[in-house]
């Protein structure tokens, strides 16, 4: 007997791809804005801007690694459902563009794993100024693309997301 | 106290490997070549391994989709051949003498993804102009 019926299987692993994308989305996201704007100097009372972006950006890089290969490998296994269950009544219904995305989607989530391991570097290395730039563009990259892929799989899942 | 000498030695070694130039060469190269490798892959179809998910089986290398087996999935493959590569890659760099390995230029490591979206995107044109 089924303890649990295999959509709901599918869902918890889906929600969980979720949940743990919402951190990633969140974690590079400060770190981006704190790159981007950093907080010199806290004179008086700070408002919501700044204590958004005064957050301690080196310490979230572990973290951003971590949950990026979490949310990668759960999403590479839920794929295989979602490319028989999903993907064929998406093309069914004639939505090419939105599978466009779906794929244009697979292909960022993997250059971005990729580039963890020199953004881990940039980042432990903080207080090298050789490495500003790169730890800078690379950080605010891969937060656009983290939006992106939490965006494209969020309209995917409106357009059919429980099987 | 024991304790507390084994932590620090620990702490300075994770330290040391964050410093490192050869640390620092091993992850510009599999940035740059995973970037590049994946790309190659597309272009020419070049998987690790085919997953036919269907009927849970895996082919190396590419293999078609067969009729009553479903579709054939090639990201895994692609995504596969991205990771053995792009380390192989780095961890040969990190033979190379040290001043050689300074040289790899760090612009490369954000400017290649950044220049691989509008080839991705040219890619996948048949989504976007499916009639």
């Amino acid at each position: 007997m089924d303890i649990i019926s295999v959509p709901t299987w599918w869902t918890i692993w889906m929600l969980f791809h979720l949940i743990v994308s919402v951190g990633l989305l969140g974690a590079l996201t400060h770190q981006a804005v704190a790159v981007m704007m950093p907080v010199r100097k806290m004179a008086g009372s700070a408002g919501f801007v700044t204590r958004f972006r005064a957050v301690p950006a080196p310490g979230y890089a572990f973290a951003v690694c971590v949950m990026w290969v979490i949310t990668f490998i759960l999403g590479a296994y839920i794929y295989t459902k979602y490319r028989t269950y999903i993907r064929i009544p998406i093309e069914q219904a004639g939505y090419w563009k939105t599978q466009g995305f779906f794929d244009f989607k697979e292909h960022v989530a993997s250059i971005g794993l990729v580039l963890l391991p020199a953004y881990w570097f940039f980042w432990k290395n903080a207080q090298d100024p050789e490495y500003d730039t790169a730890r800078k563009v690379l950080t605010v990259s891969l937060c656009i693309a983290c939006w992106f892929l939490f965006i494209v799989g969020h309209v995917l899942n409106n357009t059919r997301g429980f099987v | 106290m024991s304790t507390t000498n084994t932590t620090t030695t620990a702490a300075s070694a994770r330290s040391s490997a964050a410093t490192s130039s050869k640390v620092r060469t091993f992850v510009v190269t599999v940035a740059i070549v995973g970037t590049l490798v994946y790309c190659v892959c597309l272009f020419f179809n070049l998987p690790a391994f085919t997953y036919h998910p269907a009927v849970n089986r895996i082919e190396l290398w590419w293999g078609p989709a067969r009729s009553g087996e479903g579709p054939a999935m090639y990201w895994y493959g692609w995504t596969a051949t991205t990771l053995i590569v792009s380390p192989i890659v780095g961890f040969l760099a990190t033979l190379l003498p040290e001043n050689v390995g300074k040289k790899i230029p760090l612009i490369l490591v954000w400017l290649l993804p950044i220049i691989a979206i509008p080839y991705l995107i040219w890619d996948l044109r048949q989504w976007w102009f499916h009639p």
